[in-house]
């Protein structure tokens, strides 16, 4: 394996919110690094800042303090270069298929054809040929998840953020979503950073899992999951899942056996 | 109670339902129709038994035998269509001048928080007044003919989108722009592809208050003073007691409204296809 490149730095981030109570501290002094290909799942108990994360490395929110580095030279945000998908589809009702997979394309300038031959390409490997002039409406949630983490990848950004996507879905279709996620991660070779609060899925995916610690976030722990799966599935049968599992929920505080 | 959710068309209401309710024979599209049409008819009838049994008086109230020989004499001479056209022609130019600045500058608010709260007493100030009183200082500044008329329309209606549409820009879902920003879009960017479209329903349902208002200014504005017009019609008509005349000018704004009305609909339905899937839910208790 060659060794592990550093893409993304995020360092002594801070940042507090005014609320009614005087200021809220969100973030103090958050630190930690993704590599380039990486897999990440950060976890944490809920309201403690793991959208906020996001929302500074996606340049929707300015920072207190603290700098963030792309690839060895410090810069402001990644607004621009980053793949956005939250737990809400985001889809634009008014808008086909089509045209909120090439949302991201027109805001770029790219030639309307090229960009529709592209959508087509992407659509039909998604399983979605068929449905370019539907209307969200129309749609089921997970196909709609689909068109959103279509819209993200083909604007081909260099990091997915990808907060909670699944976590309005059921269980099957999360499942098949995320074996989805995982191949299109594997396909275009894509940095993915997870925010979820299902332990499960943090295994099941990632190459590592960060653990913040409750408000003001800190990085409380780093696990490397070790697990060589083709697919979340097969992944969540490995003799180590459960370990990890264990750890991870030990690690929040989550009690997984009854105390007498 | 029971949901039921129906198809596409409202009008196809065949939907399978549980409830213990049996549906009215009449309850039809002609059904309804053959209903409404007898009421009418019952309308005018009682009207002109009274007229005749002498407990309403034909001087003060008119009588349909009477609406309907001016209604016909009105029509064969051209005058009833000339001044239902010149009134419809008024009252949509003000609706969509008005509708037009008014939904712009309210949209256009959205760029600038400080710009937009800085108007926004100003705005409500002129709201607040009753537009209707303006009619006067409107001919007096734009004269006797097309111009006054138009621009008491616009008046009414400019308000009425400009408020609409800056709601609506205001209430646009923060989510989707922030989507946006992140994929890299510049504010432009965002005002088009995000808010513009999101405001697109609340401007159009004011469309169906606003075309009412167009024909409130343009009549009104007849009123005070003018040569021409369904409201010219009514009022010197009025003014000499006719009151079949009266009648007809008045049945014949109704019928206009009621045109415009359903032109709306039909604009309404054609242009946001998209909220089509979503409107069809009913709930029946």
């Amino acid at each position: 394996m060659p060794p592990k490149q550093v893409q993304l730095t995020v360092q002594n981030i801070s940042k507090s919110f005014a609320g009614k109570g005087g200021d809220v501290n969100v973030l103090d002094d958050l630190s930690f690094t993704i590599n380039e290909r990486d897999f990440v799942s950060i976890i944490g108990p809920s309201g403690c800042g793991k959208t906020t994360i996001f929302n500074i490395i996606a340049g929707l929110l300015e920072p207190d303090g603290g700098t963030i580095t792309y690839r060895g030279k410090e810069i402001e945000s990644l607004r621009g270069r980053v793949g956005y998908m939250m737990q809400k589809d985001l889809l634009f009702p008014w808008r086909t298929v089509m045209g909120n997979v090439l949302l991201g394309l027109e805001t770029r300038g790219v030639d309307q054809k090229e960009a529709e031959e592209k959508a087509r390409e992407y659509l039909k490997q998604f399983g979605l040929a068929g449905f370019e002039n539907a209307y969200p409406k129309t749609l089921s949630g997970g196909m709609r998840q689909r068109v959103a983490l279509i819209r993200t990848l083909i604007m081909d950004p260099d990091i997915l953020l990808l907060d909670e996507p699944f976590s309005a879905l059921d269980y099957q279709t999360r499942l098949y979503l995320e074996g989805v996620l995982k191949d299109a991660v594997q396909t275009y070779n894509k940095t993915v950073i997870l925010v979820t609060h299902d332990i499960d899925e943090a295994v099941a995916l990632s190459k590592r899992v960060v653990v913040l610690s409750g408000r003001p976030a800190r990085v409380k722990v780093v696990h490397e999951i070790d697990i060589e799966a083709t697919s979340p599935i097969t992944a969540r049968n490995d003799v180590k899942f459960s370990t990890y599992f264990k750890t991870l929920c030990a690690e929040l505080d989550i009690q997984t056996e009854t105390t007498s | 109670m029971s949901l039921v959710m129906s198809g596409t068309s409202a009008r196809k209401k065949t939907a399978p339902r549980n409830s213990r309710k049996k549906r009215s024979t009449f309850d039809t599209t002609l059904g309804r129709a053959v209903l409404q049409l007898l009421a009418v008819a019952v309308f005018f009838a009682l009207w002109e038994a009274g007229v005749h049994a002498g407990y309403i008086s034909a001087f003060l109230m008119g009588s349909p035998s009477g609406i309907f020989a001016t209604f016909y004499k009105l029509i064969l001479s051209g005058e009833l269509l000339s001044d239902s056209w010149y009134t419809l022609f008024e009252a949509i130019l003000g609706f969509i001048i008005g509708t037009i600045f008014g939904s712009l500058f309210g949209l256009a608010l959205w760029y600038s928080v400080f710009v937009a709260k800085l108007v926004e007493p100003f705005i409500v100030a002129i709201n607040s007044v009753p537009k209707i009183a303006l009619a006067p200082i409107v001919v007096l500044w734009f004269g006797t003919g097309l111009i006054s008329k138009v621009a008491l329309a616009v008046s009414l209606t400019a308000l009425v989108a400009l408020i609409a549409a800056y709601q609506a820009a205001k209430d646009a879902d923060v989510d989707l722009q922030s989507l946006m920003i992140s994929m890299g879009a510049d504010k432009h960017q965002v005002f088009w592809k995000a808010v513009v479209p999101s405001t697109l329903p609340s401007i159009i349902a004011t469309f169906r208050i606003n075309i009412g208002f167009g024909l409130v200014g343009a009549v009104v504005g007849e009123f005070i003073s003018s040569q021409r017009g369904l409201g010219h019609m009514i009022f010197l008509a009025s003014s000499l007691y006719d009151l079949n005349s009266v009648w007809v000018g008045l049945f014949t704004l109704m019928i206009l409204g009621f045109v415009l009305y359903y032109v709306i609909d039909i604009i309404e339905r054609t242009s946001l296809p998209w909220k089509q899937a979503t409107t069809s839910h009913q709930v029946q208790v």
